[in-house]
């Protein structure tokens, strides 16, 4: 029985040490020199401008939750989730390009709140 | 009156640890004063925590707002109900929550055992006191309901998105079960320290375990469906963490529950069964520490907080605990029979527990991955659904297959000839069905297909075993009641394999389109035809409501709303708009995206068969009590052992 | 004050359930079974589990699950366990 256990183990092991399903978790402070897709978790920062059904975006800002860090410009693509806003906790997912994070996916979290409301927008 | 809130915990907490010290000192020096003394500290300790919980309750309602508590989570304008299920809407409370049920069942099991199990119980006592205290500790000096504040003038509110019936049912739901995986550990290692290491112990709390489980299961359905209605991405789950937190412990349950049954009957897998109930007890409170200690990302987690440090201390003691118990009585572990044949009823369940276990642990790895990640390469990274999808399609499907071979298979030694003969009607049928299913187009989707045929394949068998068992027993009705345990199972099977199909069918068989409609235009997905008519708005006492009305014609006919809330309080959320075709068992959901001047964007999903996933909840509930109804004769049959054996 | 009263009453209440045993004074004897009656006790629930097989295997085989070979292969191990069983308990109980 053991030994089954640990040999389905080694195949988890292996499956996501070879496989590339891995998404790196990054915050603004840690983003540069990222290249390909990223899940990106920070404070969203004013101003938000535009659509994110056009194909300009909606475009904002976003901060470290938590400490120092630079201000990286978003480009987001998608359906918003309801608790969107400035001042709200969001992850986004995306890549770096030309210097602004350009992104398809967004969740939000209720700050300090026990909550299952965010809309997963994918 | 908070006051009285902590000094009643202070209370539990001293009961609590009296019945830990003083249980252990009766087990050990073998005094009925000193052990019905602490077995009465326990029950004590369920009634000073229900007057806490008492005192909060009343607080709520009242909505007196010096408890910082309620002022954290209601307002003055939430309703009664609402505002008692805040109780568990934050840490403090559902804490509270976890402790009242934890000792509501202490209580229950020392009451109903009194006079069996002496030897048990002595032990159950002290191990249930323990943990109890952890949590009333942690309740009384770190995460206190009962802080006071200057009055404010009114709360903050509970969330709109969790004021609706399932903030009612599906935590407690989730917690009697969660906690309830705590009695089949306690005697699991009552019947370690006391050296009654064979079966008792299983027969006992097998009812217990079952009615964990159940709740456990079926409140994961309620948050399921929570998910699909409110939250509105158009799906259930998502393998988040908390998701998954009780996902893990079921699973390990349910191994449980189906390897108990071999080592009842053949005396084997003992020291596996003591692993498994371990794990699913560590595992519950380990899904507990994930969700309070905010250390992983997930929409559920409540606040960073230290309270992750002390859960964290309190999985690795009783795991500790739990290991050094089964080391230390291995030897009388040891297993009397050997596995015969593996083409046996044995070696189904032995296979089902490997494919089990080998889910829970994908899934654990899937949790912790971004911890490990961090600790060991310094990058967190997750993991995303592909990896949930592949493994669960992997170890799932062949354990759908085996549900079907398991009930019809021998015990110790089957012939391949002998089991071809009795799988024969449901081969046919599951080949028919696949042809059939093919035919129909659902060759779309490989892993659907064999989820469907397998489907086909345990349904054949359970409906073989039905009318081979009344055409033995002259009555169904009778069937059933004299093998509740074997029929309850089976009707679980059967809302297993509806699950499979539900989600085989919305999965892998749903579409969906995103359009922008003006008012007129119509869109289609999957012939059905979704007209854009107009924009209502209306006014509540809560929010602004906007609902697009969209017309739904071709192959289902209806009327859709589906819009945004926004709230006074600030936040806004959509409310989808779902038309449900019971024929089909098929949902048309359409979300209100985003509005552009006169024009919508719509997503609209069509999900085939996704309502058999509720009816599987509904099966699943009424075949657990059918195999968990108390039966008469076998309880006559253990007071009588006990009495003979002695003479 | 009311918080007052209530709180003394748990405390008092507690202090009285826990004391209980000692006041009524009842013996002090656990009352689990000794080494003998757990001897007597396995062989009960051997035998037991031996009939619960046998019976199993009937019903499987009037139902149609297991064809008479199979049966007949089965069934003599499972008849020779359980009157083994028996006779190991009336052995025991012989020896009272």
């Amino acid at each position: 029985m053991a030994l089954a256990v640990a040999g389905v183990l080694a195949v988890f092991l292996i499956y996501t040490a070879l496989g590339g399903n891995q998404t790196p978790l990054l915050q603004p402070s840690n983003l540069a020199a990222h290249s390909g897709t990223v899940s990106l978790t920070g404070k969203v920062v004013g101003p938000v401008a535009g659509n994110a059904k056009s194909d300009a975006g909606l475009r904002f800002s976003l901060h470290n939750i938590r400490g120092a860090s630079p201000l990286v410009p978003v480009v987001y693509r998608g359906s918003v989730p309801d608790l969107f806003e400035v001042g709200r906790d969001v992850n986004l997912t995306g890549h770096l390009e030309g210097g602004a994070f350009v992104a398809n996916q967004m969740t939000t979290k209720c700050p300090s709140k026990y909550t299952a409301a965010p809309n997963d927008a994918a | 009156m908070a006051d009285l809130g902590r000094a009643a915990l202070v209370v539990s907490l001293g009961l609590a640890l009296y019945a830990a010290c003083a249980g252990t000192a009766a087990a050990l020096g073998r005094s009925r004063r000193l052990a019905d003394s602490a077995r009465n500290a326990l029950i004590a300790s369920f009634g000073s925590t229900a007057v806490a919980a008492v005192v909060l309750a009343l607080a709520l309602v009242r909505h007196d707002f010096s408890f910082a508590y309620v002022a954290a989570h209601t307002s003055r304008d939430l309703s009664t109900v609402y505002a008692l299920s805040a109780f568990w809407g934050g840490q403090e409370g559902s804490l509270l929550l976890w402790l009242l049920v934890l000792t509501g069942y202490g209580a229950l099991v020392v009451l109903l055992n009194r006079r069996l199990l002496r030897d048990l119980i002595v032990w159950v006592v002290p191990i249930v006191g323990a943990i109890s205290a952890f949590f009333a500790f942690v309740l009384v000096a770190v995460a206190s309901p009962f802080r006071t504040q200057v009055p404010a003038l009114d709360g903050a509110g509970l969330t709109p998105s969790l004021q609706n019936p399932y903030m009612v049912a599906h935590p407690p739901m989730l917690y009697l079960g969660y906690v309830g995986l705590t009695i089949p550990f306690a005697f699991a290692a009552a019947a370690l320290l006391s050296g009654k290491t064979d079966e008792r112990w299983i027969v006992a709390t097998r009812r217990w375990t079952l009615s964990a489980w159940m709740f456990l299961g079926f409140g994961q359905i309620l948050g399921a469906h929570w998910a699909y209605v409110e939250v509105g991405w158009g799906g259930y789950y998502a393998w988040d963490p908390v998701e998954n937190a009780a996902l893990m412990p079921w699973l390990a349950a349910t191994a449980f529950l189906h390897s108990v049954m071999i080592q009842e009957r053949k005396g084997m897998l003992r020291v596996w069964n003591m692993v498994l109930v371990a794990l699913a007890f560590e595992l519950s409170v380990f899904g507990d520490f994930l969700t309070r200690s905010g250390v992983i990302n997930s929409i559920h987690s409540f606040a960073q907080s230290s309270i992750g440090s002390w859960f964290l201390g309190f999985v690795v003691l009783t795991a500790l605990f739990s290991l050094v118990l089964i080391l230390w009585r291995l030897p009388l572990l040891r297993a009397r029979t050997k596995l015969e044949s593996p083409l046996s009823r044995e070696a189904t369940f032995l296979y089902n527990n490997l494919l089990l276990v080998a889910l829970c642990l994908t899934v654990l790895w899937g949790v912790l991955f971004p911890i490990l990640s961090d600790l060991f390469l310094n990058q967190p990274r997750t993991i995303g659904r592909p990896y949930y999808d592949f493994f669960l399609r992997i170890f799932g499907l062949p354990l759908l297959l085996l549900m079907g071979i398991g009930p019809l298979i021998a015990w110790r030694r089957a012939s391949a000839r002998g089991l071809l003969k009795t799988l024969r009607w449901p081969i046919f049928a599951a080949l028919a069905a696949g042809a059939a299913l093919v035919a129909a187009g659902a060759g779309s989707s490989r892993p659907g297909l064999i989820a469907y045929s397998f489907s086909a394949f345990v349904l054949a068998t359970i409906v073989v075993e039905l009318v081979r068992g009344t055409r033995a027993t002259g009555s169904l009705l009778q069937l059933v009641a004299r093998n509740r345990r074997r029929y309850g199972g089976y009707i679980v099977h059967a809302a297993v394999v509806l699950l499979a199909i539900g989600i085989a069918g919305s999965s892998a068989y749903g579409t969906t389109r995103e359009q922008k409609l003006l008012p007129g235009q119509s869109m289609t997905v999957a012939g059905h035809t979704v007209t854009y008519r107009s924009l209502e708005r209306e006014r509540t006492g809560l929010a602004d409501e906007t609902r697009a009305v969209l017309d739904l014609s071709g192959d289902v006919h209806g009327t859709i709303r589906s819009g945004v809330n926004h709230y006074f309080a600030g936040d806004s959320s959509r409310e989808v708009g779902i038309h449900t075709d019971w024929l089909r068992a098929e949902d048309t959901y359409v979300i209100f995206d985003q509005q552009d001047g006169r024009a919508v964007f719509f997503k609209v999903l069509v999900k085939p068969l996704v309502n058999l996933i509720w009816l599987a909840g509904f099966v699943f509930l009424a075949g657990s009590l059918v195999a968990l109804w108390p039966d008469a004769r076998e309880q006559r049959r253990l007071v009588t052992r006990l009495a003979l054996a002695r003479g | 004050m009311t918080a007052l009263v209530i709180g003394a009453l748990i405390a008092a209440v507690a202090v009285v359930l826990v004391s209980l045993p000692f006041l009524l004074g009842s013996d002090d004897d656990l009352g689990v079974p000794t080494a003998e009656e757990e001897r007597r006790l396995a062989l009960i629930e051997e035998r037991d589990r031996a009939l619960a097989a046998l019976k199993e295997l009937e019903f499987d085989h009037r139902t149609g699950k297991i064809d008479d070979a199979d049966y007949r292969a089965l069934v003599g191990p499972l008849r020779r366990a359980a009157a083994e069983a028996l006779q190991a308990l009336d052995a025991g109980a012989a020896k009272e």
